[in-house]
């Protein structure tokens, strides 16, 4: 049963339960900042336009989960420019674009990531690129596809492991 | 070889990432449960994310489509059907295949990058450097550009036709590759493949392979394509536009601040720029354009040559 919410509604979800979100943004590692993000996190729901909403309370946790997982790359970012600009040519001149050796290393990543893909089988990349790229719930990527959930929480259990390992070692 | 990314942080990161997941109380118990969770579980997220970027680029294989898929799908390069135009005009922005309730995204690419994207009906979408375009999961057949520019590539669906919106600028693909590109005054659609529809609501321009139009306000003008997607491969392509707007396209293009003093901003140009030869020679700028080149540590000024 879809229970919509008009933004009032959201609102009220959203204030009963903001100490909740608070300390789910400090389990998630926002320690200070968990107050000052909370508060972003109304700002940046309340202003967004959309229809109603099914599930208010897992809305605004997700919301808040995006929030650290922008914060956290925004982070990671910055580290990996600092690393960039402090590289320079032979002159001293700072480097602007990725040098070969960086393009040739994205290539190489690619190639490896194809080729897990090829042994991971066309399912489990159908899986892995249903949910993860495209953001299609498992319940509906199972019905696509004609088998269990759980088949598919193997199939991207499996796929994201060997992709994660990949990734880790390249790093 | 020891496993870096931990397994449950792992199975929490792919379980937080379904929409319909739902177990917070318990995500967050877990988080609290010992003080190493919290950056195992950013750490197991953030490689995911990167493993999906890189798979995101690489093209979709005729083997990996849904085994109910009735139909066939091949991508197709190949000219579009006119009888395909009729069903296009009426059906408008594209299909809402989850349900109404919109499910917008953003791709943002940095200056200097070049991302590809796979959508789930098997179009691409290369997105230039400093770029924002936003998609949408309940509409599949729909993309709008904010920002910068992209090269479509439209997997041909004669029943559900893709749409691109720019900056109040609607067009429909029917089954192409075409390229938009926002300047500050204008946006240019340019069709290498196929065909596309503009303003399907109004002039509806048609635009052939190797035909362009570039819309500035309510002004819709043609022109010849030129080279489609050129960007790609480092080659910037003018045609009568400022120095300015020269500056602002190395920018996105290099990731460097290329800027132009007022002096020479508003000075016309008509050429083409080898993007990677300008970098590792900023100088070579300046007969090109008609201008000095002065180089700093993060970004170069195009003003008056003396």
């Amino acid at each position: 049963m879809i229970d919509s919410m008009s933004k009032a509604g959201l609102e009220a979800v959203y204030l009963a339960n903001r100490d909740k979100l608070v300390r789910f943004l400090k389990a998630r590692g926002a320690g200070d900042a968990a107050e000052d993000l909370v508060n972003e996190l109304w700002f940046r729901v309340s202003t967004n336009r959309s229809g109603p909403i099914a599930n208010p309370l897992s809305y605004l946790y997700r919301a808040a989960n995006m929030l650290m997982i922008d914060r956290y790359r925004s982070t990671r970012q910055a580290e990996l420019r600092d690393r960039e600009w402090s590289r320079a040519d032979e002159n001293g001149q700072p480097l602007s674009l990725p040098s070969v050796d960086r393009i040739v290393e994205a290539r190489q990543e690619a190639a490896r990531v194809a080729a897990i893909l090829e042994e991971l089988g066309a399912r489990r990349e159908m899986v892995f690129r249903r949910s993860r790229i495209d953001g299609v719930p498992q319940r509906l990527i199972a019905e696509e596809l004609g088998v269990s959930v759980s088949t598919v929480e193997n199939d991207l259990r499996v796929a994201c492991r060997v992709l994660a390992d990949l990734k880790e070692q390249m790093r | 070889m020891t496993r870096s990314i931990d397994d449950d942080a792992l199975e929490w990161a792919i379980r937080t990432g379904d929409p319909e997941f739902d177990d917070w109380d318990g995500f967050t118990s877990w988080l609290e449960a010992d003080p190493a969770h919290p950056s195992q579980f950013e750490i197991a997220s953030g490689v995911l994310e990167d493993a999906g970027r890189i798979v995101a680029t690489l093209p979709l294989r005729h083997s990996a489509e849904p085994a109910n898929d009735p139909k066939p799908g091949r991508r197709r390069f190949l000219q579009w059907s006119g009888g395909a135009v009729a069903a296009a005009i009426l059906l408008g922005t594209g299909l809402s295949l989850w349900g109404a309730r919109p499910q917008p995204y953003m791709i943002e690419t940095a200056a200097g990058e070049v991302r590809t994207v796979a959508l789930s009906d098997g179009s691409e979408i290369v997105v230039a450097g400093g770029s924002r375009l936003m998609l949408d999961r309940s509409k599949v057949r729909f993309a709008a550009l904010e920002q910068g520019g992209a090269l479509f590539v439209v997997k041909h669906d004669a029943s559900a036709p893709f749409t691109v919106q720019a900056k109040g600028l609607s067009m429909t693909d029917l089954g192409t590759v075409f390229e938009v590109q926002l300047e500050k005054g204008s946006t240019r659609v340019a069709v290498s493949d196929g065909a596309v529809l503009v303003d399907p609501e109004g002039a509806r321009l048609r635009l052939d392979p190797g035909q362009a139009v570039v819309a500035s306000g309510a002004v819709l003008r043609r022109e010849p394509a030129g080279e489609v997607g050129a960007w790609r491969e480092g080659r910037l392509i003018f045609n009568d536009v400022t120095i300015g707007e020269v500056a602002d396209a190395l920018t996105r293009h290099l990731g460097i601040e290329v800027v132009a003093s007022e002096a020479v901003a508003s000075r016309p140009f008509s050429g083409t720029i080898d993007a990677a030869g300008v970098a590792k020679d900023p100088a070579s700028l300046g007969p090109l354009l008609g201008v000095g080149v002065r180089t700093s540590d993060r970004r170069w000024v195009l003003q008056a040559d003396r």
